[in-house]
């Protein structure tokens, strides 16, 4: 077989050990135990993750600034990854990349680890430089330099450009802050097939292929089963996709061996639109992805063929989060079971809405919904067609204050001896006043985001 | 064919639907099961009846995306979680769970459709 052919037929395995920061910690275990991988990544964020992460930092300054799940995630995995060549990307760096390179350091040394190269991508955090600047929340068009004290943080999603550097720097491991999701997919195969950056088709294809698996689960089965309708096999143990990528950027997508689950046109197809707003214009720091070109057809047990998506040139700014407060939020329940719960339900949620005026609460936003009738489609919910046997009363509220916030469990505790017949008392342990960071965004040019990579080794 | 006699099946029977958010929207694909049936969703399951169905919690606009080459329809409904997840005062705080209300949608099919289930109109 000539070079050329052999050039053509090197593909690579990526691995996807996490769907966000709280997903099992088995899926990663199964893929490099027998996933037969290259690389392993580690997706860890929502929207809230570094905003939240900045809060706790400043109640407690002495707690590390990455993920508290770093340790568990890439330790349980660590020594057989260096033994098996197989590189870890992960977002774990959160609002310190630096210290959690330093950690992983650590854990190899503890491991026996001989010789490890970890790279941090630094860089990603706005929250000091934007009130400097003119740039303003684009949903409010506020300036953000006259947040005041509101204003807890900034992060810029960065793309695969500093992963790549990093794997061409001789990264093992590399950990970043906040990046596109699909960017932790597209920067090994950029940096494995050498591609050019602006080559946007391929990296539309690439972001795609990231997109898919991204979500780990959502791919093979999980978020989708819906039994009578789309039903999959050993749900509990649905193992972690795997795409297998060439160098054109087409990709199968299939999953560990051996695990529960399924990979099929159409738990593709519901991954593939998941949280997209125009699918001809998935717009990441990396290609402007174009999805609607994509071919999906299943080409074996487990195995579906991604083929033929584009892209266009890659946005000019970088989006940016950022996270103001806005309050406090509490959250209480009274419980009702039987005949008449739904009438009785409904006493209590007038009565108490009589009660806050008692303890003058006023919160900005209120909301009383019932548990079993309306509470996950709200407004939207059909009105039941039978009576339900039981029905939960659920109030929350909006406060400006913490004060104001805490008054709802002085209003609410007392249904259990003031409310309406066999009124049930929610188990404390959900009590809980919480302050609200809400996430805006913004838009800020590239050069004003100052990004390098530093690099820890044994 | 009269109106009345049209038969109707769920939208459940016909195809699938996952929903997920973006800041303050969210996004919901109704996805043919066959690739057959996606001129029935194209036809029927517009912009129109998606609202018909989230507009009590949808402040926003309702835009709908044709995808024929996987047979889907993607819509992003606008100012849909007061204010995004962060400030969401719902149960739940997500739009994960907002996938289910579209599979209601009653659709016009033809005579001897058989439904996912094996229902058969």
């Amino acid at each position: 077989m000539g070079e050329v052919e052999n050039h053509l037929m090197k593909k690579i395995r990526l691995g996807s050990g996490t769907a966000w920061a709280r997903d099992r910690f088995q899926l990663a275990l199964d893929l490099v135990e027998r996933g037969d991988i290259d690389y392993l990544s580690f997706e860890s964020m929502s929207e809230v993750t570094m905003s939240n992460a900045q809060v706790n930092k400043i109640n407690n300054p002495d707690i590390p600034g990455y993920d508290p799940y770093l340790e568990r995630r890439i330790g349980s995995v660590l020594k057989d990854c260096v033994d098996k060549g197989i590189k870890i990307i992960s977002n774990q760096g959160w609002l310190d990349p630096e210290a959690a390179a330093e950690k992983v350091i650590e854990l190899a040394q503890n491991q026996g680890i001989q010789s490890l190269r970890v790279g941090a991508v630094i860089g990603g955090d706005l929250t000091e430089l934007l009130p400097k600047t003119d740039i303003c929340l684009a949903e409010t068009g506020e300036r953000i330099a006259e947040l005041g004290d509101r204003y807890v943080s900034a992060e810029a999603y960065l793309g695969a450009e500093w992963i790549i550097e990093a794997l061409k720097g001789g990264a093992q491991v590399v950990i970043t802050p906040r990046v596109a999701d699909p960017s932790l997919y597209v920067g090994p195969l950029a940096y494995e097939f050498n591609w050019d950056m602006e080559d946007w088709n391929r990296l539309g294809k690439a972001t795609a292929v990231g997109h898919l698996i991204e979500c780990a689960c959502q791919v093979t089965g999980a978020y989708f089963c819906d039994p009578g309708y789309k039903d999959v096999p050993d749900l509990a143990h649905v193992g972690a996709p795997i795409a297998e990528v060439d160098e054109s950027g087409d990709a199968i997508i299939t999953k560990t061996p051996e695990t529960g689950g399924i990979v099929s046109t159409e738990t593709c197809k519901e991954q593939l639109l998941y949280e997209i707003g125009d699918p001809s214009a998935y717009l990441t720091p990396d290609v402007a992805a174009n999805f609607t070109t994509i071919k999906v057809e299943q080409v074996g047990d487990n195995r579906v063929s991604i083929k033929n998506g584009s892209g266009l040139k890659r946005p000019e700014n970088l989006k940016v989060l950022v996270g103001v407060r806005d309050g406090f939020m509490a959250e209480e329940m009274v419980l009702y079971a039987g005949p008449g719960a739904w009438e009785r339900a409904k006493l209590a949620k007038e009565v108490l809405v009589e009660r806050f005026k008692e303890e003058d609460l006023n919160p900005e936003r209120v909301r009383m919904d019932f548990l079993g009738v309306n509470a996950v489609h709200r407004e939207a919910s059909p009105t039941p067609s039978f009576m339900p046997y039981e029905v939960i009363l659920r109030v929350s509220i909006h406060t400006k204050s913490k004060e104001e916030a805490q008054k709802l469990r002085k209003v609410v505790d007392p249904m259990a001896v003031s409310g309406p017949a066999g009124t049930g008392k929610w188990s404390t342990m959900g009590t809980s006043v919480r302050p609200v960071v809400a996430i805006y965004s913004a838009y800020v040019p590239r050069e004003m985001v100052n990004v390098n990579v530093i690099y820890k080794d044994i | 064919m009269r109106r009345d006699i049209v038969p109707t099946i769920k939208l459940r029977e016909v195809a699938h639907s996952r929903s997920g958010e973006k800041c303050d929207s969210v996004n919901l694909s109704v996805i043919a099961y066959r690739e057959e049936d996606y001129s029935i969703i194209k036809e029927q399951v517009t912009a129109e009846k998606v609202r018909e169905l989230y507009g009590p919690i949808v402040k926003g606009n309702i835009i709908r995306f044709e995808v024929p080459n996987i047979g889907a329809l993607n819509f992003l409904m606008e100012n849909a979680l007061d204010g995004g997840r962060s400030r969401n005062l719902a149960f739940d705080e997500s739009g994960k769970a907002l996938s289910s209300l579209v599979l209601l949608m009653d659709l016009e099919v033809p005579a001897g459709y058989i439904g996912r289930s094996g229902l058969k109109v």
